[in-house]
């Protein structure tokens, strides 16, 4: 447990219940955006022409918005 | 695994629809089932920074590796990635909605465990943040500066310095100091910038 936020810390040895990961992604995801912009998903990679063709042009599925995580 | 609780795991992870747990749970079934086959796979690269930051950073595919020498043959998983009604094969599938890329043995350098997230379907293993740290700061400066890949490493450093995963500096400073990174001063300097941005100590600061 992170003892600042008692935000669920994924540890070194052991490991970390899928109640606590899921617990901390909002913690996770607005600490990252503490330093750099929201969503940083690539523009391209050798992937595209797979990936826009499952995901209707996308790289991927939407990520969910930070408040509904 | 019974072919119910295959079948019922495969309609979850096809329904999902936010990327981070379909990825996650995917992970985990294959794991599940890899691994009663006597083969533990390991979550790498933008998947695995994704699973440990939340950094809306991956894309739709999901990176594995097998975290040993021995891995399964092609007609082994062909039967295992035909249960979950994958298409293509044998190192690329399109299954559930997403594409599994299987990369071959794991390459890690630190000596941490891999970190373990019990999943619903069976644990996942997700590669070592001293070796994604270390990565990450490389790609950033390999080519010029990456904004992309320097965006990446910032979110990453800045899960760790505020607690949302821990990390071993003493293992980040060995790796950074090896021949195949040798980046130990860039390593120390962006972890202090996004300390000084989050008005915190950089615990990676030279001696």
């Amino acid at each position: 447990m992170n003892s600042k936020s008692k935000v669920p810390c994924i540890p070194i040895e052991g490991s970390i219940s899928w109640e606590d990961w899921l617990k901390g992604r909002r913690f996770r995801r607005e600490m990252g955006n503490r330093v750099a912009p929201e969503n940083i998903r690539r523009k391209t990679s050798s992937s595209d022409r797979r990936l826009k063709k499952l995901f209707n042009g996308e790289r991927g599925l939407p990520f969910t918005p930070t408040e509904k995580l | 695994m019974d072919s119910e609780k295959i079948k019922s795991a495969l309609a979850d992870v096809t329904a999902e629809q936010d990327p981070t747990l379909k990825s996650a749970k995917l992970a985990s079934l294959c794991s599940a089932l890899w691994l009663e086959r006597g083969v533990e796979l390991v979550v790498v690269g933008g998947s695995a920074i994704e699973i440990l930051t939340e950094g809306a950073y991956a894309s739709g595919d999901l990176d594995m590796c097998h975290a040993t020498k021995a891995s399964l043959s092609v007609a082994e998983r062909k039967e295992i990635m035909g249960l979950l009604d994958a298409k293509g094969g044998p190192r690329n599938w399109q299954v559930a909605g997403m594409y599994l890329d299987l990369l071959g043995p794991v390459e890690s350098f630190a000596r941490t465990p891999y970190r373990r997230v019990e999943a619903p379907y069976g644990s996942i293993l997700v590669m070592k943040p001293e070796d994604l740290l270390v990565e990450r700061v490389l790609m950033t400066f390999y080519l010029g500066e990456s904004q992309m890949a320097l965006d990446c490493a910032k979110k990453f450093i800045s899960v760790i310095l505020t607690g949302g995963m821990a990390v071993n500096w003493s293992e980040v400073r060995r790796l950074a100091n090896l021949p195949e990174y040798r980046n130990l001063p860039q390593c120390e300097k962006l972890v202090k910038e996004v300390a000084d941005e989050l008005k915190i100590k950089s615990p990676l600061h030279s001696n």
